[in-house]
């Protein structure tokens, strides 16, 4: 095999590694907004319960949750005996946890007198949320968003551990077929670089100039 | 008679060990204007707020043309439209236009179409004289410019009340003028308004009444005269003094 075709063979593990970054992050979001504006707004209990959550999920290696759930769960849970699923999931829950840390950070960021303002007017509390705080936080929370996202293309990798055909998959099948590690190694490590870098960046740069822009 | 628009009784608020009003009441009439002043920590912010409903007094009532705000069951979210604040660090929301700023209130608590909020809020924007910058972003115009936008945003809700907490403050010098010129606007149309402010000539001018704050009470209460010839009490003595000496020396 020359080398374009195996670099080729690597990158046809790519959809998959996309595939489980971004399901895991839209999970990771579904669960991260809600459980900050609980952390921010929430009663003491609510915020508690968020609270141990963050931990857990930020105290266990992902590989583990992928391993518990693949193994652990699936048992009794057919769902979870697709290694695709448990790895979406497991990547999803820590992203979660992440997520409210970033959202909660900028909820912070844009103060009390936000909502006190939109209070003023007469608006309810859901609705200064969802008008006012939300479409703020969604821009001062890009930045940190790029860094997660990155986090979860690099961490999909570990999905190859339970078997799913994604990029480390493939470099690994072809390290065993070349008995080379100079080209799938590389190889990968330069895509996952390709993946997560400009991404990262852009969202980074895009967040700042209009946090700055808009004075939030 | 003139109708009273807005009222406290005998208003207390602590927060924690700190006790920021202790037992203040106060009529407003309608088309009269109020200045509250007094040295920061007095409480000024907080009888605003209180009065607005939107810190909720620990003890005492407010009356909104009768209705008692400070009762259980109260919509205070239908009282607080009524009313109409200007903060003194502005608060413009910084993701939308002036004009959208102006807008947000019409459409989701008065229920406009958009067309209808947006002509509502262009007269707003026209009356501080702001419409040339409708479709401005907060960060893109000056500090006195933002708290006129802050100004149309209150008046846009055709509000029975407005409450200014002390407007100019956070602005520089050079700004002040032009926001208290649209406030002295108001104050010529009618509008009922209970303004915090340490600008001595403003008030001077502008103030049916003047209400001296001190550790959260209601030191002294007269028309603006009375404070400037021959206030009666001692730490009101001295804070004119002092306002008034600052004045000196600017000038």
């Amino acid at each position: 095999m020359d080398p374009i075709a195996q670099l080729f063979f690597i990158l046809t593990g790519v959809p998959n590694t996309l595939l489980i970054s971004v399901f895991a992050f839209f999970l990771g979001f579904a669960l991260g907004v809600p459980l900050a504006f609980i952390r921010a707004y929430g009663g003491t209990i609510p915020r508690l319960i968020v609270d141990g959550y963050e931990k857990l999920a930020r105290g266990v290696p992902v590989l583990v949750m992928m391993l518990f759930l693949y193994f652990g769960v699936g048992r009794y849970v057919p769902f979870f005996r697709d290694a695709f699923i448990s790895s979406v999931v497991a990547l999803g829950l820590r992203s979660g946890a992440h997520q409210s840390q970033i959202f909660r950070g900028a909820i912070r960021g844009i103060g009390e007198g936000q909502m006190m303002a939109a209070r003023s007017l007469g608006l309810t509390k859901l609705q200064a949320i969802r008008h006012v705080i939300l479409p703020q936080t969604f821009i001062a929370a890009t930045p940190g968003l790029g860094v997660e996202y990155a986090l979860l293309i690099k961490d999909s990798s570990l999905a190859f551990l339970l078997g799913v055909i994604e990029m480390m998959k493939k470099a690994e099948i072809l390290m065993r077929a070349t008995r080379s590690t100079v080209i799938p190694y590389f190889g990968a490590a330069f895509f996952y670089i390709m993946l997560t870098f400009p991404i990262a960046t852009y969202l980074d740069r895009w967040g700042s100039r209009k946090k700055r822009e808009l004075g939030i | 008679m003139t109708e009273v628009v807005l009222k406290a009784k005998n208003l207390w608020k602590d927060y924690g060990n700190v006790v920021a009003l202790k037992g203040v009441s106060l009529e407003v009439k309608e088309g009269e204007v109020k200045v509250l002043f007094g040295p920061s920590g007095s409480g000024k912010s907080t009888l605003l707020r209180c009065l607005a409903m939107l810190t909720i007094p620990t003890k005492g009532e407010v009356y909104l043309r009768g209705e008692c705000l400070t009762s259980p069951g109260v919509d205070l979210n239908k009282a607080r439209a009524r009313i109409g604040f200007v903060f003194q660090n502005i608060l413009l929301f910084h993701h939308l236009t002036a004009l959208e700023n102006v807008t947000l209130g019409l459409r989701h608590v008065l229920g406009m179409s958009k067309e209808e909020a947006e002509k509502k809020a262009m007269e707003a924007l026209r009356e501080v004289r702001m419409e040339k910058w409708a479709h401005c972003y907060p960060a893109h115009l000056s500090g006195g410019q933002q708290q006129r936008v802050g100004i149309a945003r209150a008046l846009a809700m055709d509000p029975e009340v407005i409450l200014f907490d002390e407007p100019t403050s956070s602005l520089d010098p050079e700004l002040t003028g032009e926001v208290l010129d649209t406030i002295r606007m108001l104050a010529k149309e009618g509008r009922t308004m209970v303004i915090a402010t340490h600008e001595m000539l403003f008030a001077r001018e502008a103030a049916d009444e003047m209400i001296f704050m001190d550790e959260g009470k209601i030191v002294e209460v007269g028309p603006p005269e009375h404070f400037f010839t021959n206030p009666s009490n001692e730490r009101v003595k001295r804070f004119m003094a002092r306002l008034l000496e600052k004045r000196a020396w600017w000038e």
